[in-house]
C-alpha cells in the first residue's frame, strides 16, 4: 500500500506568498492614486461633491464586506471544517486584518453623515417639514424612528460593531499562527477551540452587520424598512468574499506554494460554493421584492418605485442579469469550473456585479435620483471612488498576504490534499 | 455491433488502491486499449479520465427538462391568469409575472432533476438484469466492498488471452482472472 504515499506531493520548503503579490500592491496602490485624481476632476466638473459621498458608501460597503465578510467567511469555515479551509483560510485571514482601513472609511461616512442621511441633517424634523425640505412621511419616520436613527447612536452602535468585530479577528488570526507552532497532536485541542469561538461568533456577526447596515445604507431612505436586509448584505458578503477569495487563491496558484496544493477537486468544490452563494442571493433578493409586490404598501412598495420608473429599471434589470444570469448560467459547466482562467474571469464578474448591485441600491435612495435616472458628471463618482477605494483596500490585503505563509501546516487535511486525487472518495 | 455471446467476455485485474488501477488503466489506454473499464466501489474520476472516457448527454438532457418545466409552468400560469379564469387580484393586471416565478422555477428544478434522473438511467443501460462480470466470484465479493478492477474486454482488436494476461500480470495485481459470457 505504499503507493498513494509515494505518489503524495511534497509540501514546498518556502511557504511564503510568491514575489507577484507585491506587484499586486504596486498595481493596486496606482490604480487607487489614478481614480482619486479622477474623482477629484469629476467633483471639479460637477461644481459639487454630493456623489463622492454616495459614491463614498458604495466603496466602504465594498470593503466592509471583504473585511467583515471574511471575518463570516474564515468563522463558517472553521465551523464547517473541510479541505477548503486550507487554501481559502490565509486569504480569508488577510482580508480580515484590513479592518483598520475599513474603519477610517466609516469615520470618514460617519463625518459627512448630514449630507447622506436625513435623520441626521434634520434635528428638528417638525421645522423641516414645515420649511418644505422633507414630506409628511418622511418627518414622521424621522421622529419615530429617533431613538435609533440619530448621530450619538450611530457613533456608539458603530463603535461597538467594530470593536466586536476586532475582537473576533484578533482572536482568529492570533490562533491561526500560534496554532502552526506546535505539532499534530494539537490539532483537535485547536480545531475545538475555533469552532467555539467561530459558532457564536457567527450569531454575532449576523446580529452586528445587520445594524451596520441598518445604519448605513437602509437609513438613507428614512421611511423605509425591510426585514430581511441584513440578511440579504450577508448573503451579499458571502457572494463577494467568495469571489475575491477564489480569485486570489487560483491566482496565486501560478506559483508555489499553492499550486502544489491546488487540486481541481477542490478548485471544482470551491466553484460549487460560489454557485450556492450565487442561486442563495438571488433567492433573498427575488424574495424580498415578492413579498412586498404582494403587500402593495405605500410605506414599503416605493423603494422599488424607486428602483423601477423613471429608467431605474433597465439598470434593475441589467443588475439582475449581472448579479445573477451570468454567474448562474456560466456555474452551470462543469468544465468552467474546472478551468482555472475561466473561473478567474467569473469571480472577477462577480465582484464588478456586487458593486453595480450597490449601485442600484444607494444611487435611488436621493431625492434628485430616485424614479429619475439621469446622466451628471457626479453619476461617475460612482466609478472613480469605489475603485480607488477598493484598489487601496487591495494594496492593503496584498501586503496582509505577505506577512504570514500561505498554508496553514497544522491542520488535518495536509497530507490528504498534497495526495492525487484518486486516493480518496 | 453485435456481441459475441459466449466464449469469454475479457479479463479481470483487481487491485488493491485507487492508484495501481488508475496507473494500469492509463498504461492499458497509451498501449492502445479502448474497449476496457475500471469498477471502483466508489466514483474514480481519474480512472474515467485516462481510459478517454467521453461526455456523455445527461447534462444536456437535464439543461433541455429544465427548460421545458420553466416554459411548461410559466404558459401555464399565463394561460389560467389571463385565458382560462381571469381574475381581478388586488387590482393588479392579470399577466402579473412576478406571482408566477415561485411555481416556474419549482418546475424547473423538478423537470429537470427527473431528466437527470430518467435520462442517466436511459443512457447508462440501467437496470440491467445481468452482466458478465458477475461471474467472477472476487468481482461479486468486493467491487463494492474494498476492490479496484480493470477489465480488458475481448472485443478488443488487441485482445489475447496469453499476451493479455501477462500484460495485467505486469501490474503486480492481486490476480488476473477470465470472465466467461
Amino acid at each position: 500500500m505504499g503507493h498513494a504515499a509515494t505518489h503524495a506531493k511534497s509540501l514546498p520548503a518556502n511557504l511564503d506568498a510568491p514575489g507577484f503579490v507585491r506587484g499586486w500592491q504596486a498595481r493596486a496602490l496606482m490604480v487607487a492614486v489614478l481614480f482619486t485624481v479622477t474623482a477629484v476632476v469629476l467633483a471639479t466638473l460637477d461644481h459639487s461633491a454630493e456623489h463622492v459621498y454616495r459614491a463614498w458608501v458604495v466603496g466602504l460597503m465594498l470593503c466592509f464586506g471583504f473585511c467583515v465578510g471574511g471575518l463570516a467567511m474564515l468563522m463558517l469555515q472553521y465551523v464547517s471544517g473541510g479541505k477548503w479551509g486550507l487554501l481559502l483560510r490565509r486569504p480569508l485571514e488577510a482580508m480580515t486584518r484590513t479592518l483598520p482601513l475599513v474603519f477610517v472609511y466609516w469615520v470618514v461616512t460617519g463625518l459627512w453623515m448630514k449630507k447622506l442621511y436625513l435623520w441626521a441633517r434634520f434635528s428638528d424634523a417638525a421645522a423641516a417639514l414645515k420649511a418644505g425640505l422633507i414630506t409628511e412621511g418622511e418627518a414622521h419616520a424621522i421622529e419615530w424612528k429617533r431613538p435609533m436613527l440619530n448621530p450619538e447612536m450611530f457613533w456608539v452602535v458603530g463603535l461597538i460593531c467594530f470593536g466586536i468585530w476586532a475582537f473576533y479577528a484578533w482572536r482568529l488570526n492570533s490562533w491561526g499562527l500560534k496554532r502552526d507552532t506546535q505539532d499534530a497532536s494539537t490539532t483537535p485541542y485547536w480545531i475545538r477551540k475555533t469552532e467555539n469561538l467561530s459558532g457564536f461568533g457567527l450569531v454575532v456577526y449576523a446580529l452586528t452587520m445587520t445594524a451596520a447596515v441598518i445604519y448605513w445604507v437602509m437609513s438613507m431612505d428614512v421611511t423605509w424598512y425591510s426585514s430581511v436586509y441584513g440578511l440579504l448584505f450577508l448573503v451579499g458578503e458571502g457572494y463577494q468574499v467568495l469571489a475575491l477569495a477564489v480569485l486570489t487563491t487560483l491566482a496565486l496558484s501560478k506559483e508555489d506554494p499553492i499550486q502544489t496544493m491546488l487540486r481541481k477537486t477542490e478548485q471544482y468544490d470551491l466553484g460549487k460554493f460560489m454557485m450556492a452563494f450565487v442561486m442563495l442571493n438571488i433567492y433573498l433578493a427575488f424574495a424580498q421584492f415578492l413579498i412586498i409586490w404582494s403587500g402593495n404598501l405605500p410605506e414599503e412598495i416605493v423603494w422599488y418605485m424607486h428602483r423601477i420608473n423613471g429608467h431605474w429599471g433597465v439598470i434593475a434589470t441589467l443588475d439582475f442579469i449581472f448579479h445573477w444570469l451570468i454567474p448562474f448560467a456560466l456555474l452551470l459547466s462543469r468544465d468552467l469550473k474546472t478551468n482555472k482562467k475561466r473561473l478567474m474571469r467569473v469571480a472577477q464578474w462577480m465582484i464588478f456585479a456586487k458593486f453595480f448591485d450597490l449601485f442600484w441600491l444607494v444611487e435611488p435612495n436621493f431625492k434628485d435620483a430616485g424614479s429619475n435616472l439621469h446622466f451628471s458628471w457626479g453619476i461617475l463618482e460612482y466609478i472613480a471612488v469605489p475603485v480607488a477605494m477598493v484598489s487601496l483596500w487591495v494594496a492593503y490585503y496584498s501586503w496582509e498576504l505577505t506577512r504570514r505563509p500561505l498554508v496553514q501546516t497544522n491542520d488535518p487535511h495536509l497530507a490528504e490534499i498534497l495526495e492525487p486525487e484518486h486516493a480518496h472518495a | 455491433m453485435a456481441l459475441p455471446r459466449e466464449g469469454t467476455y475479457g479479463l479481470l485485474a483487481e487491485f488493491d488502491t485507487p492508484t495501481a488501477l488508475v496507473e494500469a488503466a492509463k498504461a492499458a489506454h497509451d498501449a492502445g486499449w479502448r474497449r476496457l473499464d475500471c469498477y471502483a466501489p466508489y466514483p474514480l474520476e481519474e480512472a474515467a479520465e485516462v481510459i478517454g472516457f467521453h461526455k456523455n448527454r445527461v447534462p444536456l438532457l437535464t439543461l433541455v427538462g429544465g427548460l421545458m418545466g420553466l416554459c411548461a409552468m410559466f404558459s401555464l400560469e399565463t394561460w389560467i391568469s389571463t385565458l382560462a379564469y381571469p381574475l381581478n387580484i388586488a387590482g393588479r393586471p392579470t399577466y402579473s409575472w412576478p406571482a408566477f416565478v415561485v411555481p416556474a422555477y419549482e418546475w424547473t428544478i423538478l423537470f429537470a432533476g427527473l431528466s437527470a434522473a430518467f435520462g442517466m438511467l436511459a443512457l447508462n443501460g440501467l437496470p440491467s438484469l445481468y452482466h458478465p462480470l458477475f461471474n467472477a466470484p472476487n468481482f461479486r465479493s468486493s467491487a463494492t466492498v474494498d476492490k479496484f478492477f480493470l477489465c480488458l474486454e475481448a472485443t478488443d482488436p488487441k485482445f489475447d488471452r496469453v499476451e493479455t494476461k501477462n500484460f495485467l500480470e505486469g501490474f503486480h495485481p492481486n490476480s488476473v482472472v477470465e470472465v466467461e459470457y
